[in-house]
C-alpha cells in the first residue's frame, strides 16, 4: 500500500468520521415492523423482524421474491421507514431519525448498500472515478487529492486498476461493474456492508470471484457483511450465519453448515429439496415437503408458513415465536420436532406416489 | 394476423406429413454460424446439435458463449443485425433457415413452441391470460370463444394452475412469475407442439418454482412426447432436466453428451472448470473456485483452442490451428486436443478438491 493511500485513509480518521469499535452488535434490529402501501394496498411487509449481526461475521439472508428481504436492507439502510421497532447500528439508533440528526448519520456512510443490479443502479453518464467519488464529496472533509486517492485506494482493494477511472458503466463487464459498485459502498469506510443480491447477474464463475472479493474485504478491513442471495451453495461457501425469511418474518437463523445441512423449518428444507445440484443427496424430495392439497387460507396471526407445509397442525393456528433450540440456532416452528420424522416416514401426502405431478388444480 | 391453418399451405403436408417423421432427428442443426452486428462478428460457430422426438437437449454456457442465438436461430427470432450465415437448421428433416415469414407462423406454435425468461413481457397486462391463450386457440386451432374457452381451462390445468377458471380471467399482474410461467408454457404447448425451445425459462423463478417448473416440463414430455431445447446458463438445472447436454463455449460447442457422462466424466478442460464453479450442491464453508481469466470477446477471431488462453492444461499445439470435436464415448464429444491426456475431474474430482478445500476454508 502506498503512502499517499495511507493519508488518505488517515484524514478520514482525523476528522473524527471513523467509528469507534465497539464489543456489542454492529447490527441489531428490534421487532421492525415495515408496512407499506396504502388503503386497500396497504400491507405488512415484514413482521417483528428480529436481526443481529456481529461485527466482522458474514450473514447470508435467503427467501423467495416478496418475502421481505429487499424491505428488511432498505429498512436498515433507512430507505424504508419503521411501523414500530427500531434499528441500531453499532448501539446507536439510527431508525426515525429526522433532519441534522439524520442528514449527520448518512453522510458518516456507516451502512452502505450494494444494488442488485449494477448497470441499473450506477449512473450511466459517470464515470467510474466520479461513481466511486461521490459519497466522499457528499460527506465533505477531504480535499479533491485526498478524494482522488481514496478512490484508487478503493478500487485496488476491490481489484480493479486505475483503467477503469475514466470509463463510464456502459464500457466495463458485468463483473467490473458489480466491482465498481462494491468499491462505491467501501469508499466512506462503512463497517456495515449490505448486499442486495450482488450476484444474481453474473456468470458462474465472476460471481464466485465477486462472493470471495466480499469474503476477503471482509478479513482485510474488518467489515460486517449481510449477503441477500437466492444463490444457496455459493452463498454456504462464504457465509458464516444464514437468516431465512418467509413471507416478511424470520422463520430460520442459524450457523450456515446446520441451516443448509440439516434445516429446522420446513420452509427451508423445501428451500434445500427444490435447490438445483449436480448432486442428489438431498435428505428429502421437494415433493415430500410440499403441501399439494388446496391452498389453505393463512390465519391472520398463525404461522406464516402454514398454508404451504405438508406438515402443518391445529397447532400451527398460534403464530410460532422464533426461538432458540440448538446452539445458536433459532426456528421459528411449532412442529421442528415432528416433521423431519414425519418427512421420513412418508406421512407427507405425496410419498407413496413419486410420480404424481409437481402441482395440480382442483 | 395469420389465420390458415397449417395444413391449408401448399407447402407443408398435413401434420404428420411434415418431413421425414420417421428420422429419429426432430430437430438437427449442422455446422451452423450466426452473424452479429450486421455481419462484422461471428457469434456461434459451426454449432451442430440434434434433438430427438420426446428428449430433453440442455444448452449451457456463460452470456455471450451463443447459446441463446443457437436456439433463437433455430426458432426463426434473431435480434435485429444477426443472421444464419451457412449452415442448416432441419425440422422433421426440413430446412428451416430458408422459410419465409409467413412460413415461420406456420411453424411457431404448432410444431415448435417458446418458452423465454420473464413471462410478464410476453403477456399483454390489460388482457386476461385466459383471453390471450383463449385467442390463439380462436385463430390457429379455429376453435369457437366456447369451445376455446374450455381448450384454454384444460392446458391450464395440464400446466398445473390451481383454480384454472378463475386464472383465466385474472389479469398477469394478479399472478406470481410462478404461474405466469405455467400460463406461458400453457400457451406454448397450446397447438400440440413437438418441440418447445425454453430460453433460461426458469432463470427469474424463486428455486422452489423453479424445481415446479422442471418437473413440469419433465410430466409434459412424459404425457406428450414433447421434445425440450433448454437453454440456461446454470449447469447444475440443465442437469437436473436434460438428458444431453452441449457446453457452449465462446460460440462453439465444446463438448456435448449424456448429462450422466458430462457431470461424471467431463472431458473438456472448459467443462471441468465449469463443474467446479457450478452450484454444485455444496453446502460447508469452502474456497469458492473461479476459472482463471475471461471468455473472448463476442466473434473474436482465435487460431486455434478458443479455451487456450484460460486452460491449464494448453500446450503449443492447442493454439496452432483449428481444433475440432473428438469422440470420446458413444454419443460424447469434446473439442480438445488433448482429451486423452487431461485427467477426467468430474463429479468425483470436484467433491473430493473441494473436501479438501472446505476443510482447509473452514474457521
Amino acid at each position: 500500500m502506498s503512502g499517499a493511500s495511507v493519508a488518505g485513509v488517515t484524514d478520514a480518521t482525523a476528522a473524527g468520521l471513523m467509528p469507534a469499535t465497539a464489543a456489542g452488535p454492529i447490527l441489531a434490529v428490534e421487532s421492525a415492523n415495515v408496512v407499506l402501501g396504502h388503503g386497500w394496498r396497504r400491507a405488512k411487509v415484514l413482521s417483528d423482524v428480529d436481526l443481529v449481526l456481529w461485527p466482522g461475521e458474514i450473514v447470508g439472508l435467503v427467501g423467495e421474491t416478496g418475502s421481505g428481504k429487499t424491505t428488511l436492507a432498505r429498512a436498515i439502510v433507512g430507505l424504508a421507514g419503521l411501523a414500530s421497532g427500531r434499528v441500531l447500528v453499532d448501539g446507536q439508533q439510527v431508525s426515525g431519525l429526522r433532519g441534522r440528526a439524520l442528514r449527520a448519520q448518512r453522510r458518516r456512510g456507516l451502512v452502505q448498500l450494494v444494488f442488485q443490479d449494477p448497470l441499473r443502479s450506477l449512473d450511466p453518464d459517470l464515470k467510474v472515478a466520479d461513481i466511486v467519488a461521490e459519497g466522499l464529496r457528499i460527506r465533505g472533509g477531504l480535499d479533491a487529492g485526498a478524494i482522488a486517492r481514496r478512490v484508487r485506494q478503493t478500487l485496488s482493494e476491490v481489484g480493479l486498476d486505475a483503467s477503469v477511472l475514466d470509463r463510464t458503466p456502459g464500457q466495463i463487464s458485468g463483473g467490473q461493474r458489480q466491482r465498481v459498485s462494491i468499491a462505491r459502498a467501501l469508499a466512506t469506510q462503512p463497517r456495515l456492508l449490505i448486499c442486495d443480491e450482488p450476484v444474481s447477474a453474473l456468470d458462474a464463475s465472476t460471481r464466485n470471484h465477486v462472493l470471495r472479493l466480499l469474503d476477503e474485504l471482509r478479513d482485510s478491513l474488518g467489515l460486517t457483511i449481510l449477503i441477500i442471495s437466492h444463490d444457496l451453495s455459493s452463498l454456504a461457501g462464504i457465509a458464516d450465519r444464514v437468516a431465512v425469511m418467509y413471507r416478511g418474518q424470520i422463520v430460520e437463523y442459524g450457523p450456515a453448515d446446520q441451516v443448509f445441512t440439516a434445516p429446522l423449518h420446513p420452509y427451508t428444507a423445501l428451500l434445500m429439496a427444490s435447490a438445483p445440484s449436480v448432486r442428489h443427496d438431498q435428505p428429502y424430495s421437494a415433493r415430500q415437503l410440499r403441501q399439494n392439497g388446496p391452498h389453505l387460507v393463512p390465519a391472520a396471526d398463525g404461522c406464516v408458513f402454514a398454508d404451504r407445509c405438508a406438515f402443518a397442525a391445529a397447532a400451527c393456528a398460534a403464530r410460532p415465536p422464533l426461538e432458540q433450540v440448538a446452539d445458536g440456532h433459532d426456528v421459528a416452528c411449532h412442529r421442528h420436532e415432528e416433521w423431519p420424522r414425519l418427512a421420513r416416514d412418508g406421512a407427507g401426502p405425496d410419498h407413496a406416489r413419486p410420480d404424481r405431478p409437481p402441482a395440480r388444480s382442483r | 394476423m395469420m389465420t390458415d391453418s397449417p395444413s391449408s399451405l401448399p407447402d407443408y403436408a398435413p401434420r404428420n406429413g411434415f418431413g421425414d417423421d420417421s428420422s429419429d432427428r426432430l430437430l438437427s442443426i449442422e455446422n451452423l454460424r450466426v452473424t452479429v452486428h450486421h455481419g462484422a462478428a461471428t457469434a456461434v460457430r459451426g454449432a451442430s446439435l440434434d434433438v430427438a422426438p420426446g428428449e430433453i437437449v440442455g444448452l449451457v454456457g456463460e452470456s455471450g458463449s451463443g447459446k441463446t442465438l443457437t436456439c433463437r436461430a433455430a426458432l426463426g427470432v434473431l435480434p435485429p443485425g444477426c443472421a444464419v450465415q451457412s449452415g442448416t437448421i432441419a425440422f422433421a428433416g426440413r430446412d428451416l433457415t430458408r422459410l419465409s415469414r409467413r412460413q415461420w407462423e406456420q411453424v411457431h406454435g404448432a410444431y415448435i413452441g417458446a418458452v423465454f425468461q420473464d413471462p410478464a413481457s410476453y403477456l399483454n397486462p390489460n388482457l386476461t391470460v385466459g383471453s390471450q391463450l383463449a385467442e390463439v386457440l380462436r385463430i390457429r386451432r379455429r376453435l369457437n370463444r366456447r369451445a376455446a374457452h374450455a381448450r384454454a381451462v384444460e392446458l391450464f390445468t395440464a400446466v398445473g394452475l390451481r383454480q384454472p377458471e378463475r386464472v383465466f380471467h385474472q389479469i398477469p399482474a394478479e399472478l406470481s412469475g410462478g404461474m405466469l410461467q405455467r400460463a406461458m408454457i400453457a400457451t406454448a404447448i397450446c397447438c400440440d407442439p413437438r418441440l418447445v425451445i425454453a430460453d433460461e425459462a426458469t432463470t427469474a423463478l424463486d428455486v422452489t418454482i423453479q424445481a415446479e417448473v422442471i418437473e413440469l416440463l419433465r410430466q409434459l414430455r412424459r404425457e406428450r412426447d414433447l421434445a425440450v431445447l433448454f437453454v440456461s446458463h446454470d449447469l447444475a438445472v440443465v442437469s437436473e432436466l436434460c438428458d444431453r447436454i452441449a457446453v457452449f463455449y465462446a460460440g462453439e460447442i465444446v463438448e456435448t453428451g449424456r448429462t450422466e457422462e458430462i457431470i461424471e466424466r467431463p472431458r473438456h478442460p472448459y467443462t471441468q472448470a465449469l463443474m467446479r464453479v457450478a452450484t454444485v450442491g455444496d453446502y460447508r464453508r469452502r474456497e469458492l473456485q473461479v476459472i482463471a481469466g475471461q471468455p473472448p470477446g463476442v466473434g473474436a477471431e482465435i487460431t486455434g483452442c478458443r479455451f487456450a488462453a484460460r486452460c491449464p492444461d494448453a500446450i503449443a499445439a492447442c493454439g496452432a490451428g483449428p481444433v475440432g470435436p473428438v469422440s470420446v464415448g458413444l454419443g460424447h464429444d469434446a473439442r480438445c486436443l488433448r482429451v486423452n491426456e487431461v485427467a477426467g475431474n468430474g463429479m468425483a474430482g470436484v467433491t473430493g478438491a473441494s473436501a479438501v478445500a472446505g476443510e482447509l476454508a473452514v474457521r
